[in-house]
């Protein structure tokens, strides 16, 4: 079975073909490759140490589909998730109002659940500026709304990419000794956070 | 007996009436046919015969218990079925010191009892024997059902718990306190039952943790064993358990199931290509894992079995389109595979694992991924319609009811489903793979005919070479008989005229030196 030991549920959400899957094959195993690549099986989940500090957290990206088809079961991912990182396509407005759509379902479905924005294929924009469809501004303002962190990223080149995850691990750390230290509700997702924390504590 | 008194109605014969001991009073068919004198005298004695037969089965079991599991925690199972025994013990024996006092009390009772025992079993010993093996079943030491399964689980879970010595002893103590509570509380709801069990997993994880500060990964293995134990002994109890709707939910979606069987892999848009035999056989694979779950009792078990399907997804995906699987291509993927593999009890399973896996398992890991994936696809079977499957609404109401099947109706360009799947029958797998098959075996076929051509052509010849070889050899005897020519010679010198001629044979001559 899988022996790697899971801290955090991180999941990845944005319309189809938005880069998602890239974002995750770019920052696991720092890579963008356009042809065919058949070193790893998948890239649906990954479990990812990233270090924080003194202490290594293990995040683990969940890749989802996002097809509208599955939007319904799109409430079954996100169940439990610390972490959410909604990607939007930067040249096409349209994954940007899918995007709000998700920031809305996590704000009323789990409260506990981080919001990252995303804007992917930077690349392309700062190429050629006439292909942005979003604006910059414009995008921070509604992140700034919701309370989110807002990144702009590029799969192709690599930037921000190690910056974005940095964050939700570095994010994901300093929220654990909150749970911790307020563990009032009898939410499972809770307590099992405080045994991950001692755990970690103990080594 | 109640045939008995039946008859009795038609036809009453005056000794029928009478008690059957011959006491001269009158019997009663509720007495089986005694007065209520000799009845109760022969209950008595019936009666103690079985509470000393059973106490005799007891015994006989609860050593063999003892025996059993004296080696490794015969201290805690004796203290059990000592706690046990007395239980069963007063309830019988109540009844033998038998003052006249209790007797017209307790005598409404057993009529009672024999009563209803009557029309179950007509010899009244076999029915009071079940009920107390009934009892001894709950009973917490005797809970261990006859399974080898069971019995096998727990030696390993004791065997893997003696490496803890001390810990060891108290984890097990713990879990078999837990089952023995669990036993007890049959009648909750299921939820209530995940909590207690979601409970004592939480519990023992934190013990572990502060009392014998166990490292991380060695806590893990303790739970998954303690898991393994705990969710074996009660899986036949809290599995799609009656109070709650799991099975008709099972029924439901496997109806749902095969009634979409229609359903082709280029609706679902899967990337996966079955003509290439590596990924149907990926696909044959991944269907197996899938059915195979419902066979397995602990539910890291059952993740194991659909995390396996997941990989073997995976490899048909990345084999097909020479890249990574992402979500994208995988959750259509295993909807494909549960349409086509049909999984029994599917909710049952889904709803087990979600109340009684361990939930840092569930929520976080990679199982826990493929798992939310299976429930997905669970959820998008359910609620599929025409927009899901990019059909019209007519045509998928037209699958639906088997009016038409997309398959069929591919060769038919009425249709308006034609357009979409022209090449269906071209590219069925499954009817690829028969005509494959199919020549094969034709090949086969014609290739059996020569080997058995030759074969007779060789039994020919072997049958004709002895008569050919039989044959030459008469030939050749004919050819030269066999003359037997008398015979002459006799000695060399007979024949030797000029004997004296000849000069004297060389004597040998010795050389000195």
């Amino acid at each position: 079975m899988s022996a790697i030991r899971v801290d955090a549920k991180v999941v990845m959400l944005g319309k189809e073909s938005v880069g998602k899957t890239s974002l995750v094959e770019r920052y696991v195993h720092h890579r963008f490759l356009v042809g065919p690549y058949q070193n790893t099986i998948g890239a649906a989940f990954v479990a990812k140490p990233i270090q924080v500090g003194e202490k290594v957290i293990t995040l683990g990206i969940w890749d989802t589909a996002g097809s509208e088809r599955y939007e319904a079961m799109s409430r079954i991912y996100y169940r439990g998730a610390r972490a959410a990182i909604v990607c939007y396509d930067l040249t096409d407005s349209s994954s940007f109002q899918r995007a709000r759509f998700w920031v809305k379902e996590l704000q009323n479905c789990e409260e506990h659940c981080k919001i990252y924005l995303c804007g992917t294929k930077n690349d392309l924009v700062s190429g050629d500026r006439s292909l942005r469809q979003i604006d910059y501004h414009d995008a921070q303002d509604f992140a700034e709304e919701i309370g989110a962190q807002h990144f702009e990223t590029s799969s192709k080149t690599g930037n921000n990419v190690d910056e974005l995850f940095q964050k939700v691990a570095e994010d994901y750390n300093s929220s654990a000794f909150e749970y911790m230290t307020e563990e009032t509700s009898v939410d499972l997702g809770q307590k099992k956070d405080s045994y991950f924390y001692s755990c970690c504590h103990n080594n | 007996m109640s045939q008995r008194t039946e008859r009795r109605g038609i036809h009453v014969d005056q000794s029928d009436l009478l008690c059957k001991k011959g006491c001269g009073y009158y019997g009663n068919a509720a007495w089986q046919g005694l007065c209520s004198k000799c009845w109760r005298e022969e209950y008595q004695r019936v009666r103690q015969k079985q509470i000393q037969d059973d106490w005799a089965l007891a015994e006989k079991l609860q050593r063999e218990e003892e025996a059993a599991y004296a080696s490794s925690h015969g201290a805690q199972t004796q203290s059990h079925t000592q706690s046990t025994a007395p239980q069963t013990h007063p309830g019988h024996t109540s009844l033998g010191p038998f003052s006249k006092f209790e007797e017209k009390k307790t005598n409404e009772k057993t009529r009672k009892v024999t009563t209803v025992k009557k029309f179950f079993s007509p010899s009244s010993r076999t029915a009071p024997k079940k009920e107390t093996q009934e009892v001894r079943t709950t009973s917490p030491s005797l809970s261990r059902h006859a399974s080898f399964e069971t019995d096998q689980v727990s030696k390993d879970f004791v065997d893997f718990l003696k490496n803890l010595q001390k810990p060891g002893r108290e984890i097990h103590k713990q879990c078999r306190a837990f089952i023995v509570n669990m036993s007890g509380k049959k009648d909750l709801g299921a939820d209530e039952l995940s909590e207690c069990v979601q409970d004592f997993y939480q519990s023992m994880a934190d013990r572990l943790m502060s009392h014998y500060k166990g490292s991380s990964e060695s806590v893990e293995q303790v739970m998954d064993q303690v898991e393994k134990y705990i969710m074996t002994r009660l899986y036949k109890s809290v599995f799609c358990p009656e109070t709650t709707d799991d099975e008709k939910k099972d029924l439901a979606t496997q109806k749902r199931i095969r009634a979409l069987h229609w359903v082709t892999i280029q609706m679902l848009c899967v990337s996966m290509d079955e003509e290439i035999p590596e990924v149907s056989e990926n696909v044959v694979k991944a269907i197996t894992d899938i059915i195979e779950m419902d066979s397995k009792r602990v539910p890291r078990d059952k993740l194991g079995c659909i995390t396996r399907c997941s990989k073997h997804i995976f490899s048909a995906i990345r084999i097909t389109k020479n890249e990574p699987a992402s979500a994208d291509d995988f959750l259509p993927a295993l909807i494909y595979i549960v349409l086509k593999a049909n999984p029994p009890r599917l909710q049952s399973n889904i709803q087990y694992i979600t109340r009684f896996c361990n939930p840092s398992r569930l929520m976080t890991g990679e199982d826990g991924y493929y798992f939310t994936n299976l429930c997905c696809a669970a959820a998008f079977i359910e609620k599929l319609d025409a927009q899901s499957l990019n059909l019209s609404p007519e045509e998928f109401e037209r699958y639906m009811s088997g009016q038409a099947s997309p398959r069929i109706n591919s060769s038919d360009a009425d249709w308006p489903g034609a357009g979409q799947t022209p090449d269906v029958v071209a590219t069925n797998p499954v009817l690829a793979q028969l005509n494959h098959n199919l020549e094969l075996l034709s090949s086969l076929n014609s290739r059996q005919e020569t080997v058995m051509e030759a074969a007779q052509s060789l039994q020919a010849d072997l049958l004709s070479w002895p008569q050919a070889v039989k044959r030459e050899v008469q030939e050749i005897l004919e050819k030269y008989p066999l003359q037997i020519l008398p015979r002459t010679v006799s000695a060399i010198d007979a024949n030797n005229m000029d004997n004296e001629n000849l000069p004297p044979p060389l004597t040998p001559q010795v050389f000195a030196g």
